[in-house]
């Protein structure tokens, strides 16, 4: 997996590397906005992790231009501006997640995974945690080897809770997973669905945060 | 003041003048007795008839000797002489009064005029006569108080607008009077003080941008701590004591500078309030979902209980309110712990709470816990938590921007903090630093 690494930081883009490569993942560093895009169109990475405060051009700028293409790459937006603003617009410019420094590095390990399991080229398509394997190509479910035939709400679900494993996933945010603009559902339908996983995985796999949504616990 | 100076100047001036007024009133008199005393001497008979009695009025009364003998005498005196016949004025007693007399020797006839006058008819009269020149002033001193109260109340009412004006402002309100409808005497007054705030205000800002930025930049060199950090651990045995030492110190510096960048951006002059209706219930929903790995880490079990309630506020604040609350529930409690976060509104407004079952606060430290940087126990706290003191100081510092008010007690659990702000029941406002009062 090849990502493209644009930090003008120089100490935190050593780090970086290493870590990242540690990973299996093969990392290409650069310094400046004008550098990241000559080594995107040299290279195309399936992923950027981009700084927004580089010293030559902005990295909301450097962003639009990315997406000028027409596959563009997974982009991670990494950086200091933690407005709820600087946020928006960066999603909005079409970056595919958002973290703010200081970060932890495990967090933007999962966060990787997550994007590199949306690039066809993805090396593993599995998420694994605790018994319960799920594969996203497939969509196969297992628990302890054992092959489990799941409807596809409720793969959907539990694929969603396994992508964000240590995150709460709100109901509403579930539905909208899950449903489709204008579909009808029952209030319920989020609990009977999460009812029907917990009695084919063992019951404490997903738990409840009452008044706020569900978890996966982190491997 | 004024008055009572005023008035106590008028009332001496005017003692001062009655009493030279007597004096003249007196002196003139005292003229006019000589003049009735040298008239009788001259214009009395020649002599001839011996103890002519001629009435007078009451106040006057008159005697003319000739050597021992009584040539002349009004009816109101005695056969005896009224003074002592001595040449000038004498105050005697006769016929039951007090007189004022004076004898006129005429050496060429050997006669002695005595004139006399009834000194309590010449004081009443003298008093009547300088009353009458005193009255009016003293009469006019109420009305010409009242003018000049009047006056010098409309006089200073600016000089009074302007210091209930600075009187109402809050202490961080370092805006400009508005120089318009001032009059012109209070306008050097106004510029220069606008000035001074302005002044005040750029230093003010200055240091609290050098602050922000400083936190700000610091974020990059933290990250890169961290990664090489994260780096070492895996060469590393898992658990090595040294290595999660220096994680908890940059976790600490962390968020320390993510404290210092919420303290600066709820500064007045910052937090553009974007103001409007917010869901308490979903607000709180969304911060348990983005701070909730720590509390997974510490297995400690969290709730949300409550309804959706609409609040009027700003989003920031508010997420950084329930930020640093669930931040400190979740250090201050063990692992394995509850924390329970409660929203209900009633009358009284809109009630946030969140109670957890770690050890407790004892009640006089409540007070200290919202001061910056102080932190329960000291550095030495049992959990070892990291920390920086400055969580419940922003908290304090919001709910002051709402108007809202904490309230720490004892926690539903067994043991453990309960912490409540409580929104006062909303007015369409905005919060207290957008208030125009005093304006």
């Amino acid at each position: 997996m090849q990502i493209l690494l644009v930090e003008d930081d120089v100490l935190l883009a050593d780090g970086l590397r290493t870590a990242l490569r540690r990973e299996g993942f093969s990392v290409n560093h650069v310094a400046t906005g004008r550098a990241a895009l000559s080594a995107f169109s040299a290279e195309k990475p399936e992923i950027v992790i981009l700084d927004l405060g580089l010293p030559d051009m902005d990295g909301l700028e450097v962003l639009a231009q990315l997406r000028t293409g027409e596959q563009g790459p997974q982009v991670l937006i990494l950086t200091a501006r933690d407005r709820i603003e600087d946020k928006v617009s960066g999603l909005d410019l079409g970056a595919d997640d958002y973290l703010v420094k200081p970060f932890e590095m495990p967090e933007l390990l999962a966060r990787l995974r997550a994007l590199e399991r949306r690039t066809n080229t993805a090396q593993t398509s599995t998420i694994s945690i605790g018994q319960v394997v799920l594969d996203t190509l497939t969509h196969k479910v297992s628990v302890d080897g054992a092959e489990l035939d799941l409807p596809r709400r409720e793969y959907m679900l539990l694929k969603a809770l396994m992508e964000n494993p240590g995150r709460i996933l709100s109901r509403e945010s579930l539905e909208e997973k899950l449903y489709g603009w204008g579909e009808e559902l029952a209030s319920n339908s989020i609990e009977v669905h999460i009812h029907h996983l917990r009695k084919k995985i063992q019951t404490e796999f997903i738990k409840t945060v009452r008044g706020v949504g569900y978890t996966v616990s982190k491997p | 003041m004024l008055m009572a100076i005023m008035t106590l100047t008028v009332f001496l001036s005017a003692l001062h003048g009655y009493r030279s007024s007597l004096e003249e009133v007196q002196q003139l008199f005292d003229s006019e007795l000589v003049d009735k005393a040298r008239l009788l001497a001259i214009a009395g008979n020649g002599g001839s008839v011996r103890g002519e009695v001629v009435s007078t009025s009451d106040q006057y009364a008159f005697q003319v000797w000739q050597g021992g003998d009584i040539l002349l005498r009004s009816d109101n005196t005695p056969l005896t002489a009224i003074s002592s016949l001595k040449e000038g004025y004498q105050d005697t007693n006769f016929n039951r009064y007090r007189w004022r007399t004076f004898t006129w020797f005429d050496p060429a006839r050997d006669r002695r005029a005595v004139a006399a006058e009834r000194i309590d008819i010449r004081n009443t009269l003298a008093d009547g006569i300088i009353m009458k020149s005193v009255l009016p002033v003293m009469a006019t001193l109420p009305v010409a108080g009242l003018l000049i109260w009047l006056i010098v109340g409309y006089g200073l009412s600016p000089l009074r607008n302007l210091s209930e004006h600075l009187r109402s402002r809050r202490a961080e309100d370092l805006r400009p009077i508005p120089e318009t409808l001032q009059p012109l005497e209070l306008k050097p007054v106004i510029t220069s003080t606008n000035d001074l705030f302005g002044r005040l205000e750029a230093s003010f800002s200055r240091e609290r941008q050098f602050a922000s930025d400083a936190a700000h930049e610091l974020r990059t060199p933290i990250s890169a701590l961290k990664v090489h950090l994260h780096n070492i651990s895996k060469g590393l045995p898992a658990g090595d004591h040294d290595l999660a030492q220096l994680e908890a110190a940059a976790d600490r510096m962390g968020s320390l500078v993510d404290q210092i960048l919420a303290l600066y951006r709820t500064a007045p002059d910052q937090y553009m309030a974007q103001f409007g209706d917010l869901d308490l219930y979903q607000l709180v929903q969304k911060v348990i979902i983005s701070i909730y790995a720590q509390f997974e880490q510490r297995n400690i079990q969290l709730e949300l209980t409550g309804k959706h309630t609409i609040l009027y506020g700003d989003q920031f604040t508010l997420e950084t309110l329930v930020k640093n609350l669930l931040d400190n529930a979740c250090k201050y409690t063990p692992a394995g712990g509850h924390v329970r976060v409660s929203i209900a509104a009633d009358n009284a407004g809109t009630r946030l709470q969140v109670e957890d079952s770690g050890p407790g606060v004892s009640e006089d430290q409540y007070q200290r816990m919202f001061d910056r940087f102080y932190r329960v126990g000291g550095d030495q706290h049992y959990s070892g938590v990291i920390g920086c003191g400055l969580g419940l100081a922003i908290v304090k510092h919001i709910a002051d921007l709402y108007g809202a008010s904490i309230d720490l007690q004892k926690s539903s659990f067994e043991s453990g903090l309960a912490v409540s702000v409580l929104f006062p029941q909303q007015t369409r406002f905005g919060p207290a630093v957008n208030n125009n009062k005093g304006r």
